[in-house]
């Protein structure tokens, strides 16, 4: 039944369908609404689960790490500097091999201290074995959090749903909230390949000497290529019962494009737009939402991008001193390709400044009027300090 | 999608999982710092002359452990109803809840037990060690001789107490005003004394001749014979009808005569009898001037006496000193010469010298006068200086070679006469008489350090009877030592009180009773300092599971396979309770 929700409550609403058992969780702007609406679940009995009220972010993952060892579906969300906090348990999580889902509300690092959009919080955590989806609108959110189980027990990986602060978290849009019925149907009870069990003790994640460790490390790594054929498999199930697919990357009018638009996130919604308008000017414009960051799909990226002329990233995020996190991934995907576009690099939107279709329009100019990029990377909208 | 064996085969799951027991891993082995248990001293403890064990009492009261709590307190002090309205409570002064926000009201919690136990009929079960041969007569069954008797029954001897007057108590039954202590309450007390096993017998005064042949029944003599006579003023006209002495006076009440004043009376004199004296004459229709040499700062009355007189309405006339007295017909003229201060006295009062003024005279109605109390008998009084005399905190010991040992104690040998003092003195003597018959003379100084409470001079009985306070550290905690995270602030309770108004007509007890809630809260406020009280901190917060509970006293001891040494134990520990040492290697 399609109903007008937040984004805050699409996650929530995903977290009631998936079953989840146990909730831990501390607030942070702007991922509160989503403990708030899971907390009255929990204590209204609309969801049978332990919501676990505790210290910090670290805890509450921390918290997880046992729970999701015992077998049972785990959740907590969190945003910018609470996701920095659990940096240390992101890495064990996964390494534990735990699949656990988060839902994570980009949030702008301080100082200064703004609780708006910056895909920073979370990109920064690409390199802890998580896998990590960034979403478009409310839909998606619901979706991709149930799809999250599904592809995170297969694997055994976490995984981290995405979305941005207030333009996704706090924005209403029609939802459809699926029965329970088909949800279990795709979503089955899970069956963990291991766990805690008091009757047949056991101690995990104890050390492990050089002769071992390379190889459990070199496991994460299969699981997560796994991860990148079985999200399409999820797609496909999810799909036949939804009737909804997002494809972990998805080209737009991209065939015959001479520059294609890189985005995540809610700029892709926008961008939308502004392919249409180009287009109907008769530009030669496509765009590429990258919706599955880790893992990151470079073949399907390839195959779509190598036939442009050029190619422009708009990153909502900066890594000092290199450039636009999705811009150097994007670079590292095709650099070992024959003869690939050259890559220009916009930076735009940080700390929640809008990006609106004016910004995307100069980009598009700006991308066409040059042969090659200027500089590593563009800070669009600068102003005079 | 691929079927479940597919995706496994795929996506092997390579984790550390060990199902080995963690116990073959003795991580005590990385130990250089090693904590333990270690109970240490509480400062209130020690600064009580009676050395009773005030934090333990505090922490079985919070427990609601009432008769527990108080026989606690009579294994060092028989007289908890009595020190529980009486005492000065130097105690208090020395709490290191001071420090945080306000004292443990910890006098109030006293009387609060033992009224308790009066109410509820309590018998206390103390221990009393097997019957010994020797016999000890007590003279004066005030607290001194009372305590001396009490604590030398514990350590199993005989006692005979010989008291001249018609009931036991001394300065408590015939000195102490109503509006103190009431009389039930000490009758209370001494019938608790007797009932385990201390025989009193009254009416019966001792002569000088009793201490050369009691040798023939006893083996020791404890003199607690007190200061019942009021010293002179050595100035004309003191000798005159009329002119009372303060302490006579007092015992006139107690004894049940009807007497009743009306205008100036004047008390001479500083000391809790002076100011006793004159709250009495305020009780029964006179206005009271007390008369001052030195100034009010200076006078030996407990401060929170003086305060509660002044609010009865005592006028204090300080730095006047008295020259002499007239009679003028019904009336009397009592003239004083103007003091001022000039330096300090050795003994850290004022010194004093006369002012170039005018002598005053005050015209009144009666005098009384308090200044200080002295044996009734000069034979009462300890010997001078002299050769095997042992010259002890609180009393006096002369071994004879032919005759009964001789103990002087109570406020014949005390520097502070208090009634905790006098209990202090028969515990000393108790003590150190067991000590005598045992070993002998010579040991008892350096054995009586064993059992004192802290630094001493307090000692314990129940350390001296190996008790489990035996086990205690001599360490005494300090505020710094308390982990105040623990703690909240929190008010003291206040004592309830009769109002002023009906003070000024009345002997009816001032202190008022407080609930059994009320003193559980004031209990709780209290650290416990150096005391465990099973809170479980510890093993909480032990990272290696090494708090290990068991049945011991204890609770709960220390597994050392497999503690580390990381001390967070000790730091967490609120009170004090734990020690932490480097390794013994």
């Amino acid at each position: 039944m399609k109903r007008v929700v937040e984004g805050s409550q699409a996650v929530a609403e995903a977290v009631r369908l998936a079953k989840v058992n146990v909730i831990s969780a501390y607030p942070i702007t702007p991922q509160t609404h989503i403990v708030e609406f899971l907390s009255e679940y929990c204590a209204n009995g609309t969801l049978n689960a332990r919501f676990l009220r505790v210290e910090s972010e670290h805890s509450a993952l921390a918290a997880l790490i046992g729970t999701a060892s015992t077998g049972i579906r785990s959740f907590t969300a969190t945003s910018g500097q609470g996701l920095a906090l659990m940096h240390e348990l992101l890495h064990w999580a996964s390494g534990a091999r735990l699949p656990i889902v988060m839902a994570e509300v980009n949030r702008a690092l301080a100082p200064g201290w703004n609780i708006w959009i910056d895909q920073t919080d979370s990109l920064a955590q690409r390199d802890t074995g998580w896998i990590q989806m960034y979403c478009e609108h409310g839909q998606e959110v619901l979706d991709s959090i149930i799809q999250a189980y599904r592809l995170g027990e297969l694997v055994n990986l976490p995984v981290m749903v995405v979305l941005d602060a207030f333009y996704l978290s706090h924005t209403y849009e029609p939802v459809d909230i699926p029965d329970q019925e088909p949800v279990d149907r795709f979503l089955p009870p899970y069956e963990p390949k291991f766990q805690l069990d008091t009757e047949d003790p056991c101690d995990l994640g104890s050390l492990v000497t050089p002769n071992a460790y390379m190889e459990m490390r070199h496991n994460i790594a299969v699981a997560m290529e796994e991860a990148l054929f079985l999200f399409q498999d999820v797609e496909n199930e999810f799909k036949a019962i939804f009737d909804r697919r997002y494809g972990a990357i998805e080209p737009v009018a991209c065939d015959d494009a001479e520059i294609i638009l890189v985005t995540s996130g809610t700029v892709t919604s926008t961008c939308r737009q502004v392919v249409d308008d180009l287009r109907s000017q008769g530009e030669r414009v496509g765009l590429l939402k990258v919706k599955l960051f880790r893992p990151f799909p470079v073949d399907l990226i390839r195959q779509n991008l190598t036939s442009a002329k050029k190619i422009a990233v708009i990153d909502r995020n900066f890594s000092f001193g290199a450039s636009g996190i999705f811009a150097q991934e994007i670079r590292a995907a095709l650099c070992n390709t024959h003869k690939h576009p050259p890559v220009f690099g916009y930076i735009a939107g940080l700390g929640g400044r809008d990006v609106t279709e004016d910004v995307l329009e100069e980009i598009y100019w700006n991308t066409k009027n040059n042969e090659v990029p200027e500089k590593e990377s563009i800070w669009m909208g600068l102003q005079e300090v | 999608m691929a079927d479940q064996e597919e995706i496994k085969s795929k996506v092997p799951l390579l984790i550390p999982r060990s199902c080995e027991s963690t116990l073959s891993n003795m991580t005590g082995s990385w130990r250089f710092l090693k904590p333990r248990y270690e109970e240490k001293t509480a400062p209130c403890s020690s600064a009580c002359p009676a050395g009773e064990d005030i934090g333990r009492i505090e922490m079985l009261t919070t427990q609601g452990l009432f008769k527990e709590a108080w026989e606690t307190i009579l294994r060092e002090n028989p007289f908890p109803a009595v020190c529980g309205r009486v005492c000065f409570h130097p105690c208090e002064d020395r709490c290191n809840r001071g420090d945080f926000d306000e004292a443990i009201a910890i006098h109030t919690l006293e009387r609060f037990l033992a009224d308790a136990a009066s109410r509820n009929e309590f018998k206390p079960s103390i221990e009393k060690l097997t019957l010994k041969k020797q016999k000890v007569a007590v003279v004066g069954a005030g607290p001194s001789g009372l305590a001396a008797a009490y604590f030398l029954t514990l350590l199993g001897y005989t006692c005979d107490v010989f008291e001249a007057m018609p009931e036991a108590g001394g300065v408590l039954r015939w000195g102490i005003p109503l509006y103190r202590l009431p009389v039930s309450v000490l009758r209370n007390e001494i019938a608790y004394i007797e009932s385990m096993g201390v025989r009193i017998h009254t009416g019966k005064r001792i002569s000088r001749s009793f201490l050369d042949e009691a040798h023939n029944q006893y083996s020791a003599v404890f003199m607690g014979c007190g200061h019942s006579r009021t010293r002179g003023l050595n100035i004309p006209g003191e000798n005159m009808d009329g002119l009372e002495d303060g302490i006579a006076f007092l015992g006139k009440i107690r004894q049940g005569e009807n007497l009743s004043f009306d205008g100036p009376i004047a008390v001479i004199g500083g000391g809790n009898t002076a100011v006793d004296v004159a709250r009495s004459v305020l009780r029964l229709g006179g206005k009271s001037i007390l008369v001052y040499r030195r100034r009010r700062q200076d006078m030996p009355a407990f401060d929170q006496e003086i305060k509660m007189a002044l609010e009865e309405g005592v006028e204090i006339r300080e730095l006047l000193a008295p020259v002499k007295i007239e009679k003028n017909g019904t009336e009397y003229t009592l003239t004083v010469q103007p003091m001022r201060v000039a330096g300090t006295d050795t003994d850290g009062r004022a010194a004093i010298e006369p002012r170039d003024e005018q002598n005053e005279e005050i015209i009144v109605q009666r005098i009384f006068k308090a200044i200080g109390e002295e044996a009734a008998e000069d034979w009462y009084n300890p010997p001078g200086e002299r050769e095997k005399i042992l010259t002890l905190d609180n009393s006096i010991i002369m071994p004879r070679s032919e005759g009964a040992v001789l103990v002087f104690g109570g406020d014949l040998t005390n520097q502070i006469k208090s009634v905790v003092h006098a209990v202090a003195s028969g515990k000393e003597a108790a003590i150190a008489l067991d000590i005598l018959f045992q070993e002998g003379s010579d040991a008892v100084e350096s054995r009586l350090k064993d059992y004192a409470v802290g630094n001493g001079p307090s000692l314990s009985m129940e350390i001296y009877m190996a008790g489990p306070r035996s086990e205690r550290e001599n360490h005494i905690v300090e505020y710094d030592e308390i982990n105040t995270d623990y703690f909240e602030l929190a008010p003291r309770v206040t004592q309830p009180r009769l109002l002023i108004e009906e003070r000024r007509k009345t002997f009816e007890e001032i202190d008022l009773k407080i609930s059994a809630n009320v003193a559980i809260k004031e209990a709780e406020r209290c650290f416990n300092c150096g005391l465990c009280n099973q809170c479980d901190n510890c093993y909480l917060f032990c990272p290696d599971i090494s708090i290990q509970k068991d049945n011991s006293p204890q609770g709960r001891h220390i597994n050392y396979d497999y503690c580390k040494g990381c001390g967070i134990c000790v730091v967490e520990c609120p009170r004090n309770a734990m020690a932490f040492e480097e390794e013994s290697t």
